[in-house]
């Protein structure tokens, strides 16, 4: 970790690796953004542009018997209408990305054909010369509706009642089923000592990105170019998704995203507005810019999480548990989106323990709901609510203390790598120290040794736990072809050298909050031992980047770290070859500097970066056996997958009569591997945490069981957190370097998401224990508690009659 | 159908601005897309994100809320009117060094809401800060550096305006 070796004072040298990776500098992003010279996709206007409005259909689910454009064609200023028969004629369905193992496609048009699937499926689109236009015309626009039987519920749907969403391909509207096992669960339950089963319901949420998504197309037929600024994580991904849907060839297509306003799984990939304004588009020849407005991102734009998950843990008398098996179902909504339901519940659903019994069955359920995408965690948030949660009333049950049952069952540093039944690899890690520090860190002993009295305000005060572990990055490209995924494992980057000494990095993961423009520019200067304000970094055109994966799944950091440092070292190699020339010296004697290169044992003897690359430039004064030029690109593809891990801890006050309370304290602890930049690494916990928080306590898109319609689809009846919202957070975190990744990094851009919703539901239930409730249901709101308040007292003093249980307080074992 | 235009004259960032505008368009759209300060940005257009806050003659106002043509004779400030030159202004560099911005959507709103904070009689405390800024919305940070760049910042400016005569 030393910057320098000491030595004589005029023979300082260098060691490579560690001037920038790990400090906390300065974002490249932020200049620009402060000043109000960020390009998001609306900031953008270009000559004779015209803006496209989207129809959408009211209903859950309806057949559209007509279309009847002729009122709206003959508007002044519109000029362009498409309806379902012009899509299915100009282009082919929109390709998942990820799709559901052994699940049949579902032909998805940017348009609806025969039948809409859920409210705010697109029908009809109009370009005119300005948005107020195209929407007034869509209202001119009659469309013959026959409303069709809904199902809404994730469970109704799978009932044989249940209307059949896509008679054409299903029998029922089941998608798909996945199964993970390991040795022998059942076997083990049916002689446990205790068995605990519990069901868990986890709430419909959105990502709710500050800017919305947005799509600016133009087309030149002669040059057959296709440009498309979009608000998305993914510009390769979606350049490959617009030329198999629009019949155009790769080549032929230019994605860019400049700067791109939150995304959080939400922008991973095309969406039928894409296809829509690149159609417009061609047939018009002018430009047309959609820019998604707030009504329309909560019924067009892909939602999060909705799951039921039951779950059965089987242990001894002890505490030591020795199978688990969860059965979950998750929502897909009325179609499978780029990224569909979450998939990754079944990866970590035995979370930090040694469980090597287990099994984990995904069921992938259609409704007449929006399609669900990719957010933010993708299945590890819910996954870890329901485990948590049923670990703590395991506790309660054999009255074991919640952190001892969980230290007793965790998995030590000694037995990874680990096997989990989904054949993914813990690779490191010390969980149980992370459960120490969170607990000490909110005096989980101290709370334990004072009587449980209420405060002078009636309220009681409860401590809850909840640890994780999570994937991050993917494990390789074969893991994913085995799934059937369209995409690989890699990223890539090319670095190039300018006259003024200067370096160019370009890549196609585009810049939307997570700070990667600084992360890279951070190792590659650090590789190369340049200064860090001499990489400047180019992202997110697809023209102006070597092929690549994109920004998701925390995997970004983990495999570009690996392709940075890779393009780095050909790219020294080769600044070498030409400084030894002029040195005259062998290049593996010597060193970059900042702007030098130095001969290690002389730094008298040196030559400047900017005459090295001058030199490289014009192809003059290198050594004739060299080509002109310095470039360097570098493919990397990580071996595996990092798993991160950690706990969190919080202090929450209930008032055991109305079920309010207030989250007091909230500790995280996490390991992320080696941290490049400490700033951008609590900037992104903090963020997930509160996007997590805001899933635990209040978000949640609701629908009608009779009509099928969002009820809770505005911003004044959706809950995204306000500063004045937010609880005191306080963060810790252990730095346990990954084997299995360049620098020993693990993603960190989405583990905020995963542990407060059991973290604070175990302090809810701590709090109230002498009353036994239970919570199995997410979002946790004072009127949530409430009822579990009321349903505790109702099923408890019915058993207080019969006297067959005690609510045992804790004996907690520790010191 | 926006026919219907008004003529308007205004001083956006100290520079004059003429212009004739449909009367149903609103000031962020009329700043952004007519007058080219993109820096503006737009989250709802319903009144409940912020992020689209300016200064209208001294006061923090939601710019989607407003009419273009109610900018008739105002001073309005937008967040390119904060740095001098190529200089970050003293509240950008806080937000700079607390990593008070992510994907930078909701940045503009936020420096020109607690730019409006600047000219209290004394710095607001923690809490207060949170409740004053509860009117902008930001997904990427959870608000901590966003707090505490403007606890950083208004500790200067609140005192050092409350050294100064106030002016009436
Ligand atoms: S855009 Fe003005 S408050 Fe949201
Ligand atoms: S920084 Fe992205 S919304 Fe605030």
């Amino acid at each position: 970790m030393n910057e320098y070796v000491s030595g004589n004072a005029s023979q300082r040298q260098r060691k490579s690796g560690s001037e920038f990776i790990g400090r906390s500098l300065p974002r490249k992003e932020d200049d620009r953004l402060l000043r109000g010279d960020g390009r998001f996709v609306d900031d953008i206007d270009l000559a004779h542009q015209l803006e496209m409005a989207v129809g959408r259909c009211p209903f859950p689910h309806a057949r559209i018997r007509a279309i009847d454009v002729s009122r709206a064609s003959e508007m002044i200023g519109v000029r362009h209408i498409l309806v379902g028969s012009d899509v299915k004629k100009l282009s082919e369905p929109i390709q998942v990305l990820r799709p559901v193992p052994g699940a049949p496609p579902l032909p998805y048009y940017a348009l609806a054909q025969d039948v809409a699937v859920h409210e705010g499926q697109a029908v009809v689109s109009v370009v005119a010369t300005s948005r107020a236009i195209a929407e007034d015309a869509i209202e001119q626009i009659e469309i013959d509706y026959e409303p069709l039987p809904h199902v809404v519920d994730t469970l109704e749907t799978l009932s044989d009642a249940a209307p059949l969403l896509h008679p054409d391909v299903l029998e029922s509207n089941l998608l798909a089923s996945n199964i993970d096992s390991n040795g022998k669960p059942d076997a083990i339950m049916a002689e446990a000592d205790v068995v605990l089963t519990g069901r868990f319901r986890i709430n419909r949420v959105t990502a709710f990105p500050m800017e919305g998504r947005a799509v600016l197309a133009s087309w030149r037929p002669g040059a057959r170019e296709l440009a498309v600024q979009s608000s998305t994580q993914v510009p390769h991904l979606v350049r490959k998704q617009l030329a198999e849907s629009l019949r155009l060839d790769e080549g032929e297509i230019r994605v860019v995203a400049s700067d791109v306003g939150g995304a959080f799984g939400l922008k991973l990939g095309a969406y039928p507005e894409d296809i829509l304004a690149c159609l417009h588009a061609m047939a018009l020849r002018h430009p047309v810019k959609w820019v998604e407005d707030r009504m329309e991102h909560f019924r067009a734009s892909t939602h999060g999480r909705e799951a039921v998950h039951d779950f059965a843990v089987a242990a001894e008398r002890t505490g030591r548990i020795t199978a688990l098996t969860n059965n979950y179902t998750t929502d897909l909504g009325g179609w499978n989106s780029s990224f569909g339901s979450a998939q990754l519940s079944s990866v970590v659903f035995t979370g930090p323990y040694k469980v090597a019994d287990a099994r984990v069955k995904r069921s992938v359920a259609i409704t007449n709901k929006t399609p669900i995408g990719a957010y933010r965690g993708y299945g590890q948030p819910e996954v870890n609510f329901a485990l948590e949660v049923l670990v703590d009333r395991l506790a309660r049950q054999l009255a074991i203390d919640p952190y001892d049952l969980r230290a007793m069952n965790m998995l030590k540093p000694t037995d990874l790598p680990w096997r989990v039944p989904s054949g993914a690899i813990y690779d490191s890690g010390d969980y149980l120290q992370s459960l120490k520090i969170a607990a000490d860190a909110v005096d989980y002993t101290g709370h334990r040794a004072r009587p449980r009295t209420a405060r002078a305000d009636g309220r009681l005060v409860g401590v809850g736990l909840s640890s994780f572990v999570e994937r991050t990055g993917y494990a390789s490209a074969r893991f994913l072809a085995n799934r059937g995924s369209q995409f690989g494992a890699h990223e890539s980057v090319t670095l190039r050298a300018n006259r003024s000494g200067s370096i160019d990095l370009y890549t196609g993961v585009s810049t939307f909050g997570q700070g990667s423009e600084t992360a890279f520019a951070q190792i590659c200067a650090d590789v190369l031992g340049v200064d860090y304000e001499k990489i400047h970094v180019h992202a997110g055109d697809t023209a102006a980047s070597p092929l690549n994966t994109g920004a998701f799944a925390s995997r970004t950091l983990i495999a570009a770290a690996g392709a940075i440092n890779k393009a780095a070292l050909l790219f020294r190699e080769r600044t070498f070859k030409i400084a030894a020339a002029i040195l005259e010296a062998s290049p593996a004697d010597l060193d970059i500097q900042g702007d030098v290169v130095v001969l290690r044992s002389n730094h008298a003897r040196a030559v400047s970066t900017k005459e090295i690359f001058r030199r490289a430039i014009l192809g003059q004064g290198i050594p004739a056996s060299d080509a002109p030029g310095l470039e360097a690109t570098a493919f990397f593809e990580p071996t595996d997958a990092a798993f991160s891990f950690g706990t969190a801890a919080s202090v929450v006050a209930v008032d055991p009569e109305t079920g309010e309370f207030a989250v007091e304290r909230f500790v995280m602890v996490h390991d992320c591997g080696k941290s490049v930049n400490p700033m951008l690494v609590e900037g992104q916990v903090r963020g997930a945490l509160v996007q997590g928080l805001g899933a635990a306590l209040g978000e949640e898109l609701r629908y009608d069981r009779e009509t099928g319609q969002l009820l809770s689809g505005s911003m004044l009846d959706y809950f995204v957190p306000t500063a004045a919202d937010i609880p005191p957070i306080e963060l810790l975190h252990t730095e346990v370097l990954s084997p299995v990744t360049t620098f020993g990094v693990r993603g960190v851009g989405e583990v905020g998401t995963i542990p407060p919703a059991a973290a604070i539901a175990n302090a809810i239930c701590d709090a109230l224990a002498e009353f036994g409730v239970e919570i199995s249901e997410l979002p946790l709101t004072p009127e949530a508690v409430w009822r579990a308040l009321r349903a505790a007292k109702t099923s408890s003093s019915l058993e207080n009659q019969s006297e067959k249980r005690k609510t045992k307080p804790y004996e907690h074992a520790a010191e | 159908m926006g026919t219907n235009e008004i003529e308007i004259t205004l001083q956006v960032n100290g520079e004059e601005v003429n212009a004739d505008v449909p009367v149903r368009m609103h000031a962020a759209d009329f700043l952004r897309h007519r007058v080219g300060v993109t820096g503006t940005h737009v989250g709802c257009e319903q009144g409940v994100c912020g992020n689209c806050t300016i200064i209208v003659d001294g006061r923090a106002v939601k710019s989607c809320l407003m009419l273009a043509a109610q900018l008739e004779g105002t001073q309005v400030q937008t967040v390119e009117g904060l740095a001098a030159g190529d200089q970050l202004n003293e509240l950008q560099e806080a937000f700079k060094r607390n990593h008070a911005l992510q994907c930078g959507y909701c940045t503009p709103g936020f420096l020109m809401l607690i730019t409006s904070l600047a000219d209290r009689p004394s710095p607001p405390s923690r809490d207060e800060i949170r409740e004053e800024i509860s009117g902008v919305l930001c997904r990427c940070t959870g608000y901590e550096g966003i707090i505490r760049a403007a606890e950083e910042y208004l500790l200067k400016t609140c005192v050092a305006k409350n050294g100064m005569e106030q002016l009436p």
